[in-house]
């Protein structure tokens, strides 16, 4: 055989081998992707501006920027000291707190992270600095010049003055008026602040480190020099250029620099968006798992999107879904599902005179007015007793989650670390009880106080009824029969568009969801402190007022704890208000994926991405 | 007749102000737009209220905010037309451009296949009134016409997505599915093709062990993971092809057309070995039917060649007869990459989705693997989308079929001898598609309306589901931009459908009957 006929078989022989080994290889490798459900869709990438925080992007914006803490499941804030520290010191008007970035920190292009990048924050969170700046007053018709969500909040409630870089630059300290609850809470974030300037100077691609690094230093000598022109030109791609929902391979690469785990690298308008490991990462926790590609896609419909689940499209959804639907998820077998509530609680409330935020409404006069003292107080204890709460769980959520309780409070929700501990001592054991005893604790009281109102002649209560909403016509259903016993005749007014009724003074009680934001102190204080905005009730108790405006000083977790057993205390004892349930969800995920534990509240579900893994 | 166009015109603005007036209040009155801030314990909120209440004059009673709305809609005459902002501050001209593109994609081939099926099963049904295949036509017409889409929609996602993405991981069929299968072809081809009892069991028999044998066949070629037609198959097919069109068109005595048509299925041989180098380099849409009008030359050059007298009709067969046949190559080129679409990473050999219109992870290289996965992504939808709007053109067409056969110049036909087929095909089937005219227009149109309850239940983001966010968010802006768009477009197809009527058919002139 010659040479060049042996080289030719054995090169067919070698093709033969490979062909056969292409074929007996597995088909696939181990998975290293996660597809993420969400219901609707993104709106734009900088979750800092007006109208941008939806859910959707706020969990994109999560996972590509890590910063100096982060809420876990439980929400407890978790200092993340691999990214800096935050320390505070004095008291009184000498508040400050110094935020330190820990060196060797970078972005996904490189660039080290420096304190010039927390500066950014200050721009569009101080309406003082907008002012000083050049840039114009937030709270006037001629607006800053960032579009920013920031202005006129917690921030720029208590900063004063600019803060001040450390001669190395790795830290800034920011003087305060006083301390404040949950200061961790509003630590500043690291921006790209070079990739901002580079965008403002026509740059499409990413820069060299160096050029970065000028970039920055443009940018802090522009924020303490107050330069308008500059400062304008950042702001207008910070109002522009991250308003896109399509991100292709011509999309500008500096729009995506962060340094979070992950880095968007692309997005269909409406339908979905990637997000790459971001292979420079060293800002917060080591990954876990070896998840490389991330994408969330948006189904609004609930049923399409458990379907989606059980043919494999999707390994993560969430939502509030029917009982069927929950049936048809716990039959799928590649799936495990996980119950979680929502951070939405429903109540039954009393009104006690005329919303102070609202002085158009006439005044209010009906039976459950404060201004009628020991006898319309228990008429509104005798009226929160005959909800039937128990019921309403039993028939309308334990379908869906067979552990829901009634709500023993509404200034924590069940998960939460104090929930128990406020449950035990905030006065709800007033209203516990089966439904039975307490009809008779709530007759014996109408007697004693209302002799008038029998169950025969029973006295007229008016409630308005939430709309287009099926679960809120059977809960005033049960509530109309069970009232009927204890002498109230309810009249429901069903309005579709009730949200701005609330107020009205012509309902006697109202129900409805309050959402719970944050795991911050002051949370519910808007509700139940004279000229809170979301107290619509007329609640006018000075002792309540005084203890939710002490909620704004920074305490632990025991002292808060106290100071919510007090306020319940005062609440369940003057009639106000009683939790009914907390809104069910369910979070189904791919049996395979470990790492994900739905938290409460924002951003639930991707709080730890690092920890995802097959 | 243009002073008849113009009065019709002024009475569009008249309806569109008057309309638009009145959805705009009575949208404005049935929610509040900050009414979910109302209930935020996030210490923006205030400022948030503040912000949306400035970007969307909410301080403005309705009724005079509408005329701010009008004055930036107004601007379309002088080319600076201002839809506004939605509560995302993003702007409805662009979600709205967005959207359109969307729901033409999801409406388009679904209204197409069912005027196509709908009228020839239609017609079908008229030529054999009260046959037992007419009886079953209609039930099944109206059975389909009653069904709900989103219920549609969630079985076809079970048995045509779930389902048959198990059954392709292991491709046995089992013996109760082939002999179902089976029999419904057989009863379905037996009903249309005979019309005596004795024929049908003949036929019925014939078709049902054919396609029990050719399901057979395919399954231990392993045909279902790996599909292809092969060269063979589609000289077959396009023999069968140029057989039925000439039959349709100009009837099998028409020697001349038939040899023409014939040329066209080897030309179709010569093709289909041809294409295959050029399909597998890099190829764009644009490419493809350059390609199409190629087809069209070479089959019209072809049908000249041949023709000696009455050129049109053989120009149109043998076109025709090519198109379908070059139709076919594309079709097995769409097979064969099947095998390696279902390889990819981002299927796992789970090609049909239930929802969506890509996949964001497929490589988006290779022209025929994302072009398959768009029409992957089409299948369902578009089967549920015909299923509903099958009915309709069903019923239309049969009943006007009817009425025409009955007309004088139908029985002046027959008496003239002319054949069975030149009387349905050439006077029958052409005055029926004239009434027909007047609703393609208007369900052409109407697909821009997109349709809510298929793209909510599909996760695609047309109009429709634009349409629903606007009610359900209280987007007024949104909401009267998509109201603007399409009753603009309804208003509009009325008189084109008017216009198109009189011109079809002589008997009617516009604006002559006031």
């Amino acid at each position: 055989m010659k040479k060049g006929n042996k080289l030719r078989v054995g090169l067919v022989a070698l093709a033969s081998v490979g062909l056969v080994a292409g074929i007996l290889a597995p088909a696939q490798g181990a998975r290293n992707t996660i597809v993420f459900h969400e219901t609707n869709p993104l709106t734009g990438f900088n979750t800092g501006q007006k109208n941008m925080n939806l859910t959707a992007n706020t969990a994109v914006s999560y996972m590509s920027g890590i910063g100096f803490g982060y809420f876990d499941d439980k929400g407890i804030y978790i200092d993340n000291t691999i990214f800096g520290t935050q320390t505070a010191s004095g008291s009184g008007s000498k508040f400050k707190i110094k935020y330190t970035v820990a060196p060797g920190r970078v972005f996904s292009d490189g660039t080290p992270i420096t304190a010039a990048n927390l500066l950014f924050s200050h721009v569009t969170r101080s309406n003082a600095y907008a002012i000083a700046a050049g840039l114009g007053d937030p709270k006037s018709a001629t607006a800053s010049a960032f579009d920013a969500a920031g202005y006129s909040s917690v921030w720029d409630l208590f900063v004063s003055g600019d803060p001040v870089l450390s001669s190395d630059k790795m830290s800034m300290t920011v003087s305060f008026k006083g301390k404040f609850a949950d200061w961790k809470l509003y630590a500043p974030g690291a921006s790209a602040v070079h990739a901002m300037v580079h965008i403002a100077d026509g740059k499409t691609s990413l820069q060299p480190v160096a050029a970065n690094v000028d970039a920055t230093a443009d940018f802090e000598k522009a924020f303490f020099d107050k330069d308008t022109a500059f400062l304008k030109k950042l702001a207008t791609v910070y109002n522009t250029a991250y308003k896109i929902t399509t991100v292709t391979a011509s999309t500008n690469p500096l729009l995506f620099v962060g340094n979070g785990g992950y880095i968007v690298t692309g997005a269909v308008d409406k339908q979905s968006v990637t997000m790459k490991k971001n292979t420079r990462y060293n800002s917060g926790p080591a990954f876990k798992g070896d998840i490389d590609t991330v994408v969330f896609r948006y189904i609004t419909d609930g049923t399409a999107a458990s379907q989606a689940l059980s043919n494999g499209e999707l390994d993560v959804y969430q939502g509030q879904v029917t009982a069927d639907a929950l049936a048809a998820l716990k039959k799928i077998s590649s799936v495990k599902v996980v119950g979680t509530g929502a951070a939405i609680y429903e109540h039954f409330d009393t009104r006690l005179g005329k919303n102070s935020n609202d002085p158009k409404q006439p005044e209010y006069e009906g039976p459950f007015a404060a201004k009628f003292g020991a006898k319309s107080k228990a008429l509104r204890q005798a009226f929160l007793m005959c909800v039937p709460r128990q019921e309403i769980v039993d028939k309308l959520i334990k379908p869906f989650e067979p552990s829901a309780t009634v709500l023993g409070s509404t200034f924590t929700l069940p998960g939460s670390d104090i929930y128990d501990s406020v449950v035990r001592s905030n006065g709800s054991k007033f209203y516990s009880g089966t439904q039975e005893q307490l009809n008779q604790r709530a007759r014996a009281l109408i007697k004693k106080f209302a002799p008038e109102v029998t169950v025969a002649k029973p006295l007229k209560i008016k409630i308005q009824v939430p709309g287009n909403n099926e679960r809120r016509a059977n809960q005033f259903a049960l509530a109309k029969a069970n009232m009927a016993k204890c002498g109230f005749d309810l009249v429901g007014d069903v309005q579709a568009a009730w949200s701005p009724r609330i107020g009205f003074t012509e309902y006697d009680a109202v129900f409805f969801a309050y959402v719970q934001g944050s795991n911050a102190q002051a949370g519910s204080a808007a509700n139940f402190k004279l000229g809170g905005a979301n107290n619509r009730m007329g609640v006018n108790i000075p002792e309540l007022t005084a203890l939710m405006d002490s909620l704004s000083t920074p305490m632990s977790r025991t002292v808060l704890a106290q100071k919510f057993i007090s306020a319940e205390r005062i609440i369940h004892d003057q009639g106000i208000t009683v939790g009914v349930f907390q809104h069910p969800q369910v979070t189904a995920v791919n049996k395979d994926l470990s790492g994900i534990k739905p938290a409460v509240y924002s951003p639930t579900l991707v709080w730890n991405w690092w920890e995802w893994s097959y | 007749m243009l002073a008849y166009v113009i009065r019709r015109l002024g009475i569009l603005f008249l309806i569109l102000f008057g309309s638009s007036f009145i959805l705009y209040n009575l949208a404005a009155i049935s929610g509040d737009p900050i009414g979910e801030l109302r209930f935020s314990d996030d210490p923006g909120a205030a400022q948030a209220i503040i912000d949306l209440t400035r970007q969307l004059s909410l301080d403005v009673p309705p009724p005079l905010r509408y005329f701010i709305w009008l004055k930036g809609v107004v601007g379309i005459f002088w080319g600076k037309a201002d839809f506004g902002l939605t509560r995302d501050s993003l702007s409805v001209a662009t979600e709205i451009g967005n959207a359109i593109p969307v729901s033409i994609r999801l409406v388009f081939v679904a209204t197409f296949v069912a005027i196509v099926i709908g009228i020839a099963i239609g017609i079908a049904s008229a030529l054999r009134q009260y046959s037992r295949f007419d009886y079953s036509m209609t039930f099944f017409a109206f059975l389909l016409f009653s069904l709900p889409i989103f219920w549609v929609a969630v079985l076809l996602k079970q048995y045509m997505a779930i389902q048959f993405n198990n059954f392709l991981s292991e491709p046995k069929i089992p013996f109760g599915w082939l002999l179902t299968l089976s029999s419904l072809t057989a009863v379905f081809w037996a009903s249309v093709l005979t019309r005596s009892r004795g024929k049908f069991w003949m036929t019925f028999s014939t078709v049902f062990i054919s396609t029990a044998v050719l399901i057979k066949t395919l399954e231990t070629l392993e045909w279902f993971t790996n599909p292809r037609l092969g060269p063979i198959a589609v000289f077959i097919f396009s023999i069968v092809i140029a057989f039925a069109v000439t039959h349709l068109s100009v009837g099998l005595s028409n020697r001349t057309a038939l040899n023409s048509s014939l040329t066209m299925s080897v030309f179709t041989l010569g093709w289909y070995f041809a294409i295959q180098p050029i399909f597998n380099s890099q190829i764009s849409l644009l490419q493809i039917l350059g390609l199409g009008v190629v087809v069209i030359l070479v089959a019209t050059i072809t049908a000249l060649f041949f023709s000696r007298i009455d050129r049109g009709p053989l120009i149109r067969t043998t076109v025709l007869t090519a198109l379908l046949s070059a139709f076919l190559i594309v079709v097995d080129k769409y097979m064969r990459t099947w095998s390696s679409y279902m390889s990819e990473d981002a299927v796992n050999y789970r090609p049909v989705p239930t929802f969506g219109q890509s996949k964001p992870l497929l490589p988006q290289e290779d022209y025929w693997i994302r072009t398959l996965d768009i029409l992957v992504h089409l299948l369902l939808p578009t089967i549920a989308l015909t299923l509903i709007s099958l009915a309709g053109y069903v019923r239309f067409s049969r009943g006007t079929l009817l009425e025409v056969l009955n007309q004088d110049y139908i029985r002046t036909a027959r008496a003239k001898g002319l054949t069975e087929r030149t009387v349905i095909m050439r006077h029958a089937f052409r005055n029926t598609l004239i009434p027909l005219t007047t609703i393609l227009v208007a369900d052409v149109v109407g697909i821009i309306g997109g349709a809510i309850i298929t793209e909510r239940v599909f996760g695609w983001y047309g109009m429709g589901t634009l349409f629903n966010r606007a009610i359900s968010t209280v987007d007024l802006n949104l909401l009267m931009g998509v109201f603007f768009i399409t009753a603009t477009l309804a208003v509009l197809a009325n008189l084109i459908a008017d216009l198109l009527y009189s011109a079809l058919d002589p008997r009617i002139r516009a604006g002559s009957g006031k």
